[in-house]
């Protein structure tokens, strides 16, 4: 937009006998360093100025008119998933996290309307959106009841000119799903002055006053996240082994029974609180500090360590076992 | 018309006062890249309706001895906005980049970093823009001087 007052020798003359000094280009404008660029409602005002000499050896000045140009807004906007990879859920979890960056990549302030997408193919089930989440305290990280729920028109995602924001979409995933379903979601920013193919313009609705023109992103942006379903299932062997007081294999009063069990965990999940525990068969009485775990020879008091010998039984306390490992744990006994 | 007169009534004194008076005039335009639907481009320049980050804007000053005497020691100087990078097209004027202290042609002169080292200026280092010229304008004469920004 411009506004140029007409080229006049009389403005000329009205500057002539006015005491002058160089003027500067007035500058009403914020940071230059801005990526998204000059901000919208900025003027560039232009002024030259003219300094010579008169016949009689005196310096005279003129100065020209003075351009103004508002600068327009210009709509842009990027959406980047902030997950290094797909997220790993369980069947039918409710409230999982997938993490989003919107910037604002124009030079106004904007209001960003937010949905998502599920139905994509090549996928193997679709989330169930349950809340788009604002990260509030801009700590990056998702915090119930701390950052606010995302409605549009109530508690807009409002981004300066240059500024990101960590969103948060919260799913369900369905029930029924198996280990490595993935399911995706596309979160999706529209700049609400407006959408459309680069270069639309959205008359007087510019911040400042100015028009706002759809930038190369076409005013929204998109980016993709992903679930994958993670299980876990554990499968338990038992064997004993017999060595009885002769050298034998005998089960014989006397014989020392060890029994060895095996706890394999398998998929992609991780078993959280795994613990093995035996009953002492009846008629045998256990041995003493029998107990090991991994070959690791543990104690039978409820100490820092896993084994546990206690109410005639024997427990071992795994903790997480993440799929495709094997924890083997012994213990003997001796027939009576 | 009685206002008109009574403005020229007051002008008078001046216009009788002022030997030569030198006019200067400031256009913009925005530059714009149109494709002509054969798969080949062209530049037009036009009215800035619609400015945003990126555009290119060329400068042009008219001056204008309007007098009746030659105007000697003739210098335009022309600030640049700060929200407007200079993109060149302006060969016979000197540069500023420190706000009209120093002057020179771009590649003479220097820029200190914040970490002390220094470096050539670039373009959108300069502030300023200044025209010497050598000849007194006969009264009369007119010229043109231009240059291009880019709007930050």
């Amino acid at each position: 937009m411009q506004s140029a007052s007409s080229w006049s020798i009389r403005n000329v003359q009205l500057l002539h006998v006015v005491p002058l000094v160089i003027m500067t280009a007035t500058i009403v404008f914020s940071s230059s360093a801005n990526a998204a660029g000059t901000v919208a409602g900025t003027t560039i005002s232009n002024t030259a100025t003219a300094t010579y000499t008169d016949p009689g050896g005196n310096p005279q000045t003129a100065n020209s008119n003075q351009i103004d140009i508002t600068v327009d807004e210009l709509l842009n906007v990027t959406v980047a998933t902030a997950d290094p990879g797909p997220v790993a859920v369980t069947p039918g979890a409710p409230n999982q996290v997938l993490s989003f960056t919107v910037t604002n990549t124009g030079n106004g302030s904007e209001a960003f309307d937010l949905s998502t997408t599920t139905a994509i193919g090549g996928d193997q089930f679709d989330p169930a959106t349950t809340s788009i989440v604002i990260d509030t305290n801009n700590n990056g990280v998702y915090d119930a009841g701390v950052d606010t729920v995302y409605t549009a028109g109530s508690n807009d995602l409002t981004l300066a000119p240059d500024q990101s924001k960590r969103v948060f979409v919260l799913s369900t995933i369905p029930g029924g799903t198996v280990d490595l379903d993935r399911g995706d979601l596309d979160l999706t920013a529209v700049a609400r002055t407006g959408t459309g193919a680069p270069g639309t313009i959205v008359a007087g609705q510019g911040q400042g006053g100015g028009d706002a023109v759809v930038g190369a992103t076409g005013a929204d942006g998109v980016d993709r996240g992903a679930y994958v379903v993670q299980t876990a299932t554990m499968t338990f062997v038992k064997s004993a082994s017999v060595l009885d007081p002769f050298g034998g294999s005998k089960s014989v009063p006397g014989s020392i029974v060890t029994y060895t069990l095996v706890a394999t965990v398998s998929g992609t999940g991780t078993l959280g609180n795994l613990a093995i525990g035996d009953t002492v068969p009846a008629n045998t009485t256990y041995q003493a500090g029998t107990i090991t775990m991994q070959g690791s020879p543990m104690t039978d008091a409820p100490d820092a360590d896993a084994g546990l010998f206690a109410s005639n039984a024997v427990t071992v306390q795994l903790g997480s076992v993440a799929g495709g490992q094997i924890r083997t744990v012994t213990f003997k006994v001796r027939i009576n | 018309m009685r206002r008109l007169l009574l403005f020229i009534t007051m002008m008078a004194p001046n216009l009788a006062f002022a030997a030569n008076n030198v006019a200067l005039s400031s256009t913009v335009f925005l530059e714009k890249t149109v494709a002509d639907g054969s798969g080949r481009s062209r530049i037009i320049l036009e009215e800035p309706e619609m400015v945003t980050p990126g555009d290119r804007l060329v400068f042009i000053v008219n001056y204008r001895n309007a007098g009746d005497a030659p105007a000697s020691n003739f210098v335009v100087t022309n600030p640049l906005p700060a929200a407007v990078a200079f993109e060149g097209g302006a060969d016979s004027a000197q540069v500023s980049i420190d706000g009209g202290k120093r002057w020179g042609t771009l590649p003479a002169l220097r820029v200190r970093e914040a970490d002390g080292r220094w470096r050539n200026a670039r373009p959108e280092d300069v502030t300023h823009l200044r025209w010497s010229l050598k000849q007194a304008i006969p009264a009369g004469a007119k010229g043109k001087l231009s240059f291009r920004g880019i709007v930050r």
